[in-house]
């Protein structure tokens, strides 16, 4: 995961490629893999077949947004320190949201009007 | 036009300042300036980190519940141009802001209360066990301004009683 910085004057060095840390900008927003989690589960879909995914894209983890070539690989990043950080910080309150920064600036709550359909 | 908030440090986002990001799920962050934008990159929770409004409002450094607060939200309805409300508007704005400035002044006023007395005691015990840095001990015994004024108090008291008998 990761890869180094890209702006290296060592040439040697300068080993850095967008492919190589593509992992760290396609990863979900905190906020994203919350509100994943707190779906119900019926809304929940059944992993899609994916030939470009590690193991076809049927060993994901939703805390992390990770996929995995196998059961046994998966349940070993299970017990890993990263992931149960992650699980401890899922559980604990919703992340940041534009709502709150906005709160936080002493603006009220977003005024939408009057309701126009009537349900 | 809209002033809109940053998404790390909550202050005003002017047009034409800052910069906006837009995720692959259509969310928008805006940013106030370069500072707020690399914070954001490197993944801090701006409840965590202590200049932000966020931080502030969480801790209790900043006013949290006022009725001040009501007056400036996000409208997502148009509304119709009114010269007079305008008018009234503006003029109102200064008022309501005068109100609040003087309320959190208040408010920080109250919230330092509890610090002042605690550094003024804390003062005054450093005082008492290291006043011998500056002076020496010995100094300080003959010193006559340092010397507890009790017993000069009762002779006086006793001359002024003994005159009063004469």
């Amino acid at each position: 995961m990761g890869g180094k910085c890209p702006h290296r004057k060592v040439k040697k060095r300068r080993y850095s490629h967008k492919t190589s840390r593509r992992t760290k900008f396609e990863l979900k927003g905190d906020d994203a893999v919350y509100e994943e989690l707190r779906k119900p589960d019926d809304e929940k879909k059944p992993l899609p077949v994916d030939e470009d995914l590690p193991g076809m894209g049927q060993y994901y983890c939703i805390h992390c947004d990770r996929y995995f070539a196998s059961v046994a690989v998966r349940d070993e990043h299970f017990k890993t320190k990263r992931h149960r950080k992650r699980v401890k910080q899922m559980m604990g309150p919703a992340p940041h949201t534009q709502l709150d920064a906005d709160l936080a600036a002493g603006m009220g709550m977003p005024d939408n009007g009057p309701k126009l359909m009537s349900m | 036009m809209r002033l809109e908030k940053c998404w790390f440090c909550s202050s005003t986002v002017y047009p034409g300042h800052g910069i906006q990001f837009v995720r692959n799920d259509a969310k928008i962050f805006r940013f106030c300036r370069s500072k707020c934008h690399k914070n954001f990159k490197m993944k801090r929770n701006p409840r965590k980190v202590k200049w932000t409004k966020a931080y502030r409002r969480l801790h209790g450094k900043d006013m949290t519940q006022d009725s001040t607060f009501e007056f400036e939200r996000k409208r997502n309805r148009p509304e119709r141009y009114d010269r007079n409300l305008a008018e009234n508007t503006l003029k109102a704005i200064k008022k309501i802001d005068k109100v609040r400035v003087e309320r959190e002044a208040r408010h920080h006023e109250n919230r330092f209360k509890g610090k002042r007395s605690k550094e003024q005691k804390e003062a005054a015990t450093e005082l008492k066990q290291s006043i011998d840095m500056i002076r020496a001990p010995a100094a300080l015994q003959q010193e006559p301004s340092l010397i507890l004024p009790k017993k000069v108090k009762v002779s006086s008291q006793q001359s002024e009683e003994n005159r009063m008998e004469e």
